[in-house]
């Protein structure tokens, strides 16, 4: 053996390894993105609901309209030119952009369209739900979302709803539009080609972007759609790669190895401020966290009792000292930044004006109260919080802290005292808060349990003023409406509302054109340059 | 004669055919059943534990009768015993079925995420061993020496200083500051998409590339992991590798080696070292299985796609169809490590042979 060579084939190696990789930079076409992405389950977009699915879902497809980033209460065409509302607010017809074209090269016309909001309906994933309220089924929906010619397509839906209600779902993942030729293709025992888009084969949307690879767990690739029609984005791929711990995304993106950190810590935010390399994009995210009481239970069902609650939190020194900029407080059911935004923040720490409500109440005190929370950050802090600022009233917080699966369990079953988590609206418009957290069953048109259900809130007329709220057509009045309903849903629900998620993006010095979404994944990626 | 010879020979052959047929044979039982009770255990242990796997599918607000459906699709509302039979049906036709909650084939996917465990695994063995075994000698033979101490101590953090902190501080320093290596994940994105995945390991599939540049800067994301997993597995060989080799060199054959006038070198070398390697073996072999498993901790800091991280997942999604998959596997391979290790002894050990 020429040991020499060996020897030498060695030492150039290690040499080569400690000169260090002098490439460290991404290369100057490409944004690579760390994130969570290990529990994305599917890439359909009519079946997303992660938020690594739904983000790449942003990119990858389109819907006939689009929600303004910087006022979601102006509705763009997309896919659509234009629409048109029936005199009875019940059929919205829609005339397709002419100039759009998929990935394929083919253009989008109404049959895909129709094609695709059926299948959503069809397919009822989990997030089907967010299309079906207009009372479309596995049966109808073929005669109430149909193309009439090759450029027009007519939707009727079961109410009169507020027109902005209805187009900004329809902007909303979804309702994507998908091409169906090569679904029809790959179809299998009529499962509208669920299997082979849902494993990330291919994707057939209209974006500026087209799905490349999917290597679940690790990477999801994008590369530059070709056939765009729009605009070309600057970057010939994205990818998101699964960096799970803060520390290291940072170490990443520091070391320019990554360019965008959507999954830093506040911690590591404060030790990136003096690098000139980096900076923290922020941006409000509408997740709203708060604690939900369940009224079933003596004596959460005695009114004064969740008041009382709700002086005994210290919001503002929370906010500060545990989620150190990461939040802001927030106590009213519909995010900031929404149609219908409140800035009612009527409550704050006061321990007297508690005892005497609770005194009022005539409970016996000490109140014991079993609270189920999410073994992650920043709930156990935050529950932890909770406990100490109660604990002098009299209301002792016993902490049941679970993984997440468990959380989520408990969270349906309705034996418990409390439940610290989070709500997410599904889509830019107020009703999916409000939906969620005001009405109950009886007053849904369809009968589904809601948020409020789940923890027994009687919320008397605010349900059907909430949807009477979702059926006004005026927004000025909608807005107003909302506005008044939240005060009172904020003084008498059993939710604590605490705060509105405040977004801190670690991303390069020289990444321009980031633009932070609305919803919870709806960041977009075709602007970038660097 | 001859003829008779012959068949005594013939029949010597026959009666070694029949006891090595026999063997294999109550070797075949014996993993068989591991495997079935492993299999049960996991089985049982994830229907236990109260994660809805359903909920992992459909998260916190799809309504209930989409509940119901994914609830049915997954098969759960048969009783468990047939659960369990149908799975163990698959697993005998060779099929570990698909996840329940993407649908994936779990075979596939383990294919997918253990080539990099085993990668790992493999780069810390022989890290592990080539470092741990001779520092143990070495510590044994200077006993109460600096040498034992320095060695006691190195052993000693590489066993109590949390691992993903001492993965934190590697980065830190090596990847961050002195950029001696590169970072977290297998390697640089420049590079990801430039050579073809063949056989999943990632030395071998860039080295296949004929690149060179890839190939070093496989190598520069794999030499963090691997040496912080090897010094994991050489602080607990080596441990281990000292306390057996005092236990030979205090025994009475090496007074009597001594007596005889043996050099320390033949006594170390010939006698202690000798008997020691039986223990050692399975040392060796559990630790090999251990790291086999993937370290969880270390697959999370250097976003390393490996089998800890699938299984642990897997679990807190209440995945069970991955969960046994992936334990099936893992518990496969300690089982052959077990049989390989036994057939070590064989060599070794001229008493064990007469046995079987």
């Amino acid at each position: 053996m020429n040991f020499q060579i060996a020897t030498k084939g060695l030492a150039t190696a290690l040499l080569l390894v400690l000169a260090g990789p002098a490439f460290a930079d991404t290369p100057a076409d490409t944004l690579v993105i760390a994130d969570v992405i290990d529990d994305v389950l599917s890439l359909d977009p009519h079946e997303v609901s992660e938020v690594g699915g739904v983000l790449v879902t942003t990119q990858v497809y389109q819907n006939l309209v689009s929600v303004d980033i910087e006022d979601a209460t102006n509705i763009q065409g997309q896919l659509a030119a234009s629409w048109e509302i029936s005199e009875d607010g019940l059929t919205y017809t829609f005339t397709m952009n002419p100039d759009a074209t998929f990935s394929s090269g083919n253009p989008v016309t109404a049959a895909d369209a129709a094609y695709s909001l059926q299948r959503a309906v069809k397919l009822n994933s989990r997030s089907a739900f967010i299309i079906t309220q207009f009372g479309f089924t596995a049966e109808n929906a073929e005669e109430r979302i149909r193309a009439t010619d090759e450029g027009t397509l007519a939707i009727t839906i079961d109410e009169a709803y507020s027109p902005s209600f209805f187009l900004v779902v329809l902007s909303a993942y979804v309702a994507a539009i998908v091409e169906r030729a090569p679904l029809d293709a790959h179809e299998v025992d009529g499962d509208f080609g669920n299997a082979w888009l849902k494993s990330g084969a291919a994707s057939v949307g209209s974006g500026p972007f087209q799905l490349e690879q999917w290597d679940p767990a690790v990477a999801i690739v994008m590369a530059r759609n070709d056939n765009y029609w729009g605009d070309a984005p600057a970057m010939a791929r994205v990818v998101i790669r699964q960096v799970a711990e803060s520390a290291t995304q940072r170490l990443l993106l520091e070391q320019g190895d990554i360019d965008i950190a959507n999954k830093l810590g506040p911690d590591d935010h404060i030790a990136m401020a003096d690098n000139v390399d980096t900076t923290t994009l922020n941006g409000p995210s509408s997740v709203i966290y708060y604690m939900g009481m369940n009224q079933r239970e003596e004596p959460l069902n005695d009114p004064r009792v969740i008041e009382a609650m709700k002086w005994l939190i210290d919001y503002q020194g929370m906010a500060d000292s545990l989620a150190r900029g990461t939040v802001s407080v927030h106590q009213t059911m519909i995010p900031g930044g929404f149609l219908g935004e409140s800035e009612y923040t009527p409550f704050s720490y006061d321990l007297e004006r508690a005892q005497a409500l609770l005194a009022e109440a005539g409970v016996e005190l000490p109140i014991s109260l079993d609270i189920v929370v999410w073994n992650n950050a920043p709930y156990v802090d935050f529950a932890q919080a909770l406990q100490a600022t109660m604990a002098p009233a009299g209301i002792e917080l016993n902490l049941e802290v679970v993984d997440g699966g468990q959380w989520l369990e408990r969270y349906r079953s309705h034996d418990l005292d409390g439940w610290m988590g989070l709500w997410g609206p599904d889509y830019p418009d107020p009703h999916s808060n409000a939906l969620a957290f005001a009405v109950t069953s009886g007053d849904t048109p369809d009968d589904k349990e809601t948020l409020a259900d789940r923890f027994g809130f009687a919320p008397g007329d605010l349900s059907a003023r909430t949807m009477a709220a979702l059926r006004e057509t005026d927004a000025a009045t909608r807005q107003a409406l909302y506005e008044e309903i939240q005060i009172e849903h904020t003084d008498i629900s059993p939710f604590l509302f605490m705060f509105q998620e405040q977004r801190a993006i670690g991303v390069r010095s020289n990444v321009e054109g980031l633009v932070l979404g609305v919803t919870f994944a709806d960041d977009r990626y075709w602007n970038v340059t660097k | 004669m001859t003829t008779k010879i012959t068949q005594r020979r013939g029949a010597q052959m026959l009666q070694k055919a029949a006891g090595f047929v026999r063997a294999l044979a109550s070797l075949a039982l014996t993993v068989a059943i591991t495997l079935i009770g492993l299999v049960a255990l996991t089985f049982i242990i994830g229907h236990v534990v109260p994660i809805d796997p359903v909920l992992t599918v459909i998260g916190d607000k799809a309504p209930q009768e989409v509940y119901d459906r994914v609830y049915q699709e997954m098969g759960l509302d048969r009783p468990m015993i047939i659960q369990f039979l149908s799975y163990l049906g698959e697993v005998l036709r060779g099929n570990l079925g698909n996840s329940m909650v993407s649908g994936r084939s779990i075979g596939s996917d383990i294919l997918r995420f253990f080539p990099a465990t085993f990668e790992l695994a493999i780069l810390g063995i022989i890290i592990g061993v080539g470092l741990g075994i001779p520092a143990g000698i070495i510590a044994a033979v200077k006993r109460d020496t600096w040498v034992d101490h320095i060695v006691r101590i190195v052993a000693l953090i590489g066993y109590s200083v949390p691992i993903f902190w001492l993965a934190l501080m590697a980065l830190l320093v090596f990847y961050a500051r002195l950029e001696w290596v590169g970072g977290p994940g297998q390697i640089d994105i420049g590079y990801a998409y430039s050579f073809s995945r063949v056989t999943g390991f990632i030395l071998i599939d860039t080295a296949l590339s004929g690149s060179w540049d890839v190939f070093v800067n496989a190598i520069s994301h794999i030499a963090l992991p691997a040496l912080l997993i090897g010094y994991y597995s050489m602080a607990y060989i080596s441990r281990m590798t000292r306390s057996v080799m005092l236990e030979q060199l205090n025994s009475e054959y090496v007074l009597a080696a001594r007596l005889k006038g043996a050099s320390e070198y033949s006594i170390v070398v010939h006698h202690a070292l000798r008997n020691a390697a039986i223990p050692l073996v399975t040392i060796v072999a559990l630790s090999f299985g251990g790291l086999l498993e993937g370290s969880v901790l270390i697959e999370t800091v250097f976003s390393w796609p490996g089998l800890g991280n699938y299984i642990a997942q897997s679990l807190l999604g209440g995945d069970i169809n991955a969960v046994l998959g992936g334990t099936l596997v893992v518990g496969t391979i300690f089982v052959f490590l077990n049989v390989a290790s036994d057939l070590v002894y064989k060599v070794l050990d001229p008493r064990t042979r007469a046995l079987t």
